[in-house]
């Protein structure tokens, strides 16, 4: 290869190793498809206050499933790739079963007072995502955190999201809610430690963004209860919408399941407020969380 | 989502895309698949910005005659988490071949890509076609 191509490949490179890394991570989830399987012989970290350290960058996916990066060769195939060449079917890995769709994450259900509402913003959900005009995605639609950093009474949780970088820091020491917080897109959350999972309790938010990709909106009565667990390489994590104002129950969130990587976390890229100009129709791909 | 295998399976594979809240879903609304492009020319420049990263693609007619055109693609942690860069798409200015649609609106030289394939052979997937 010519010099001038040298640095790409060193980048290449560190693809490659993320990509394969993330293989193997693929090869052995038939393994830990219960999503509770503690890693065998690998105790969790641990602070010196005896709570598990959350710590760690953790990758979860997204959601979404059209997204599989396969490294080939030279080349990368980041989205539309079908099976990886040689991979063995879903249905062909031992232990996985039969093949079978992945349920449809549900919706939260709305009063019968906010059902024109749930029809016009599941239809113009396109042009109406306040994420493509680069607002903040809010709680849950956010998702598990990237990273943690965590210490005793406290966990700092970063996010880097399509509309751009965004941090939330926890106690953990089961203070109370503040009072002296406006509401915002992402609340003001406390925590404490139900045996070893943390349990966030967020509050405190406007009602300018949304619980899923597909327009599921909510009122600033908005309370959100996360549960995160860590086992020894991944982060097992659930939420539960709270909006009596507008739901008929609590909505329970598709639990994720965050797997430990070294890519770190780098400053966001600029969102800039230029896709949502040319959209001519509500079409949208399935692939709301 | 319920959990189980396909759960587990589809978090796997996506350990190395995307860590974020994608709303990946304008694509349909902003580009019309049944309008394919193919597209040759080299890239000047890469705008690395969120929701969606544009590569600008210029583009030489038979006359020399040189048009740029703005391709819309992936946003920026998907892109990085697969491993890929802004200089790696711009790759010194390789010629490059790129498969697109374009956009529904008939804004001009606009379009979503979803594969670059470099004079060498080698190619960035980033969509499906």
């Amino acid at each position: 290869m010519i010099p001038r191509m040298r640095s790409s490949a060193a980048v290449r490179v560190g693809g490659t190793l993320r990509i394969a890394a993330a293989m193997l991570v693929t090869a052995l989830l038939p393994a830990i498809g219960s999503a509770q399987a503690p890693a065998v012989g690998k105790p969790v970290p641990r602070l010196a206050d005896g709570h598990p350290d959350l710590s760690g960058i953790w990758e979860n996916g997204a959601g979404i499933e059209f997204v599989q990066p396969q490294q080939r060769g030279e080349s990368i195939c980041v989205s539309g790739c079908g099976p990886a060449p040689g991979a063995a079917t879903p249905a062909a890995r031992p232990g996985a079963g039969a093949a079978a769709p992945p349920p449809r994450p549900t919706r939260p259900q709305y009063k019968p007072e906010f059902q024109a509402k749930v029809a016009d913003l599941t239809k113009r959900q396109v042009e109406e995502d306040p994420v493509l005009r680069c607002q903040p995605p809010g709680i849950p639609r956010i998702g598990p955190p990237d990273k943690i950093v965590q210490r005793a009474g406290e966990a700092v949780f970063l996010y880097d999201d399509v509309s751009g970088g965004f941090f939330r820091i926890v106690p953990t020491d089961g203070r109370a809610h503040r009072k002296d917080v406006e509401p915002s897109f992402l609340g003001e959350s406390v925590a404490h430690w139900d045996g070893d999972t943390l349990v966030v309790e967020s509050r405190s938010f406007n009602d300018k963004t949304w619980l899923t990709d597909d327009g599921a909106f909510h009122s600033t009565d908005l309370r959100v209860v996360e549960r995160l667990k860590r086992t020894a390489d991944t982060l097992e994590w659930s939420a539960t919408v709270y909006d009596p104002k507008v739901l008929t129950a609590p909505w329970e969130v598709a639990p994720r399941t965050a797997h430990l990587t070294d890519l770190d976390l780098v400053e966001a890229a600029p969102c800039v407020d230029q896709d949502i100009d040319h959209i001519v129709d509500g079409s949208h791909h399935p692939n709301p969380r | 989502m319920a959990k189980g295998v396909w759960f587990a399976l589809a978090a796997g594979c996506l350990a190395a895309a995307a860590g974020t809240a994608s709303a990946h879903h304008s694509v349909a609304g902003q580009f019309d698949s049944g309008k394919p492009v193919q597209l040759t020319g080299v890239i000047s420049k890469v705008d690395w910005v969120n929701p969606h990263i544009y590569i600008h693609l210029d583009v030489e007619d038979d006359k020399g005659a040189v048009t740029s055109w703005r391709l819309e693609t992936l946003p920026t942690a998907m892109m990085r988490k697969a491993g890929l860069t802004s200089q790696m798409l711009i790759a010194d200015g390789a010629k490059v071949t790129a498969n697109a649609i374009l956009a529904r609106d008939g804004t001009q030289q606009l379009a979503w890509v979803s594969k670059l394939t470099y004079e060498d052979g080698h190619y960035y997937q980033l969509a499906g076609e």
